[in-house]
């Protein structure tokens, strides 16, 4: 009897020191975030900068692009044969360019940014804690958190808003390509649809706020888990999936708070 | 340094594509237009129900779109919708006096919008004149109170 | 001149978790020599470097470098601090993203305003000194790990530090690149006039280079001295380390129930799963 009421308390206080090691961490991430995201760029910053967007967002292009165009093009096929019963198929400009700017398009490029640059970044700050370029740098008087993180931040913060806006472009051209050109919605009404229902400041606008969002959070859950890993090869791998687990469910639950705080009406 | 150049013109180039992007989706996806608000010519109408008339919808004229509705608002004298259209510039003095607007609907269950015809009077509408013969929208649940109850008495 | 601290460890005290690392060290290294911190491998002797750099910071006591204790100052004067230091990090540590001729313009060029024609010089200079003039255009990726160490060498000599901590340099490296290192670290040390400090468990090497050795064991200095009063001191751990026994004072065997009772016995432990 006494045994399982001492277990049962064990069991109780080790929920207690993970809650407080999930706080603690959380509240490093912070510091962490403040530290770097705030510092004075230096004269090498801009350069550095450039080199980052070029990492995260130009080599994700391609991938954020191919996916925005299949994903268009299967909202117009589905929404076709739904809209086609209730003989609203002029509809469908609207239906792909709503479903796009306002969920799909911030939601599906955070995570394939999460998949391609977000992992590639954990696993580049990993290796170089791991090869101790971060503690070598601080021994020459330069704080890592400025020479390599900030930049790396920005560049993700800037990129994600421009390959979402990529993504919607080559969406909706998608979407044009089965349901104009293939099914043979007529063309004017496609687009004057979508532009009598689609406001810039609601639907774009709001859409690029989630999309800056994403960016934010991805990016910092990435850089934060390759600086804070364990410093071997167990440990990159085990902070790369880290990351893109839980910068996916990060984005999916903010994707829900914000889409109710924008459209819900809340 | 060749390598970083072509970088830097990688960089520059998708930050030009986020833009583009970005006028793309605001004049092709959400219809803005560059022109300025003085090239508009403005017109009111009154209508007993709007239906589901959003701002921002298609004014149109024989099925081309001509402007769109810029405001719509609870008239508190009469209690009825007064909508503020603002139309091409080149109708300005072109619409007749006894023009008719009517709310439409794209399709069975699309989206509304305002149609206009033109009558035959000689005297033309000025900026900022009313037009007097006005359609309501349909009310789907109306309609089908009507039927119902014209079923009934028959 | 020689006999002048540089650097003075007080009444240290440091663990990680449950383990103490070091209890009470002390230690005093003066200007323009060689000082070795030796002792067998898992004493610390990394973690001790750490603590000199202030990346670390000690339970108690404190480090004076050149008068000042390194864990009381600012961030920025700590960073002040650091740029009179080099360190030598057991991997080489060069920066994956740069070229070595970049790698060791790196502390220049965030430090220093020269310009560009003058840091190109300076750079030269220094992998003249460790002969990778030639190497300048190579990525970290494509040397060796004895030239990663000797262009890590010279990018830790790019400020004309006054101290130099040099992390295990002799660790895994072939006969002639040992040869080489030991000979750089000799020379840079008389030619700039440095304080060195080493850390290392490789006895020869170390043994030829040091003016001054600490022997570290269970998180205290066990001996120091000259590399000869070392050598002839009868204390069982030191002549262990230096003579390089298997058993001694130092067990063979990490701490364990007795291999009789291991196998035979069917203890508690081999019953779970």
């Amino acid at each position: 009897m006494q045994s399982n009421v001492k277990h049962a308390i064990s069991h109780v206080a080790q929920l207690g020191r993970k809650g407080c090691d999930a706080l603690e961490s959380l509240g490093r991430a912070g510091v962490f975030l403040a530290q770097s995201a705030v510092g004075v760029p230096s004269r090498e910053g801009w350069s550095l900068w450039l080199r980052q967007v070029h990492f995260v967002g130009v080599l994700s292009l391609a991938i954020v692009l191919v996916s925005g165009l299949f994903i268009g093009m299967v909202l117009a096929l589905q929404g076709y044969t739904i809209l086609v019963d209730f003989g609203a198929e002029q509809a469908l400009g609207q239906m792909v360019a709503l479903s796009l700017l306002r969920e799909l398009a911030p939601v599906v490029a955070a995570l394939l940014f999460a998949g391609r640059a977000g992992s590639a970044l954990t696993a580049e700050i990993g290796l170089m804690k791991a090869t101790e370029q971060l503690t070598s740098m601080e021994m020459i008087g330069v704080d890592p958190l400025r020479r390599v993180v900030a930049p790396r931040l920005w560049a993700g913060f800037i990129s994600l808003p421009i390959l979402t806006v990529g993504f919607s472009v080559v969406g909706i051209w998608g979407g044009y390509l089965v349901g104009v050109e293939w099914l043979g919605v007529f063309e004017g009404s496609y687009w004057s649809n979508m532009q009598a229902s689609v406001s810039f400041v609601n639907d774009i606008g709001n859409g690029i706020i989630k999309s800056l969002v994403f960016a934010v959070v991805v990016t910092w859950i990435a850089v934060f888990q390759g600086y804070d890993l364990v410093p071997t090869s167990e440990g990159i791998s085990r902070a790369t999936t880290r990351t893109v687990v839980y910068s996916s469910l990060a984005v999916l639950g903010l994707d829900f708070v914000l889409t109710a705080v924008m459209f819900g009406g809340l | 340094m060749k390598r970083s150049k072509t970088m830097e013109f990688g960089v520059g180039l998708f930050m030009l594509a986020g833009i583009l992007g970005l006028v793309f989706l605001g004049l092709r996806v959400s219809g803005m237009t560059l022109s300025a608000p003085s090239d508009t010519f403005r017109l009111e109408a009154n209508f007993a129900n709007i239906g589901s008339l959003k701002p921002r919808a298609r004014v149109t004229m024989a099925g081309v779109t001509v402007g769109r509705v810029e405001a719509i608002e609870l008239d508190t004298e009469w209690y009825d919708a007064r909508v503020v259209l603002s139309l091409n510039s080149e109708l300005a003095g072109q619409l007749s006096q006894d023009t008719t607007a009517a709310i439409l609907t794209a399709g069975l269950l699309g989206e509304q919008y305002i149609g206009l015809s033109v009558g035959g009077a000689p005297e033309v509408l000025a900026e900022g004149d009313v037009i007097r013969d006005t359609q309501s929208a349909l009310v789907l649940e109306e309609l089908i109170q009507q039927f119902v109850s014209n079923m009934v008495t028959n | 001149m020689t006999d002048v601290p540089f650097i003075e460890i007080e009444d240290l005290y440091f663990s990680r978790g449950d383990h103490d690392i070091f209890r009470g060290i002390n230690m005093t290294i003066s200007r323009g020599q060689v000082t070795a911190i030796m002792g067998p491998s898992g004493t610390g002797k990394t973690t001790l470097l750490k603590l000199i750099g202030g990346q670390l910071t000690p339970d108690r006591g404190r480090v004076l470098i050149d008068g000042q204790d390194v864990h009381r100052l600012s961030r920025k004067a700590l960073f002040a601090l650091r740029k009179r230091m080099g360190m030598l990090f057991q991997s080489g540590a060069l920066f994956s993203d740069l070229d070595v001729f970049e790698n060791v313009a790196f502390p220049l060029r965030v430090h220093t305003d020269l310009p560009d024609q003058m840091i190109r010089d300076l750079v030269l200079l220094k992998l003249q000194a460790v002969g990778l003039r030639g190497a300048r255009h190579l990525s970290p990726a494509e040397l060796s790990g004895g030239m990663a160490r000797r262009v890590a060498l010279a990018r830790a000599v790019a400020l004309d530090p006054e101290l130099i901590l040099y992390d295990e340099p002799f660790v895994g490296q072939d006969p002639i690149s040992m040869g080489v290192l030991v000979q750089l670290i000799k020379r840079l040390n008389q030619a700039l006039s440095l304080t060195s400090v080493i850390v290392s468990h490789d006895i020869k090497e170390t043994l030829s280079i040091a003016d001054y050795l600490y022997l570290i064991a269970d998180g205290q200095v066990v001996a120091s001295g000259t590399p000869r009063t070392l050598d002839t001191n009868q204390d069982p751990r030191v002549s262990q380390f230096i003579h390089g026994e298997p058993d001694g004072p130092v067990p063979f065997h990490y701490p364990a129930e007795t291999l009789y009772r291991d196998i035979l016995g069917q203890t508690s432990a081999g019953k779970v799963g």
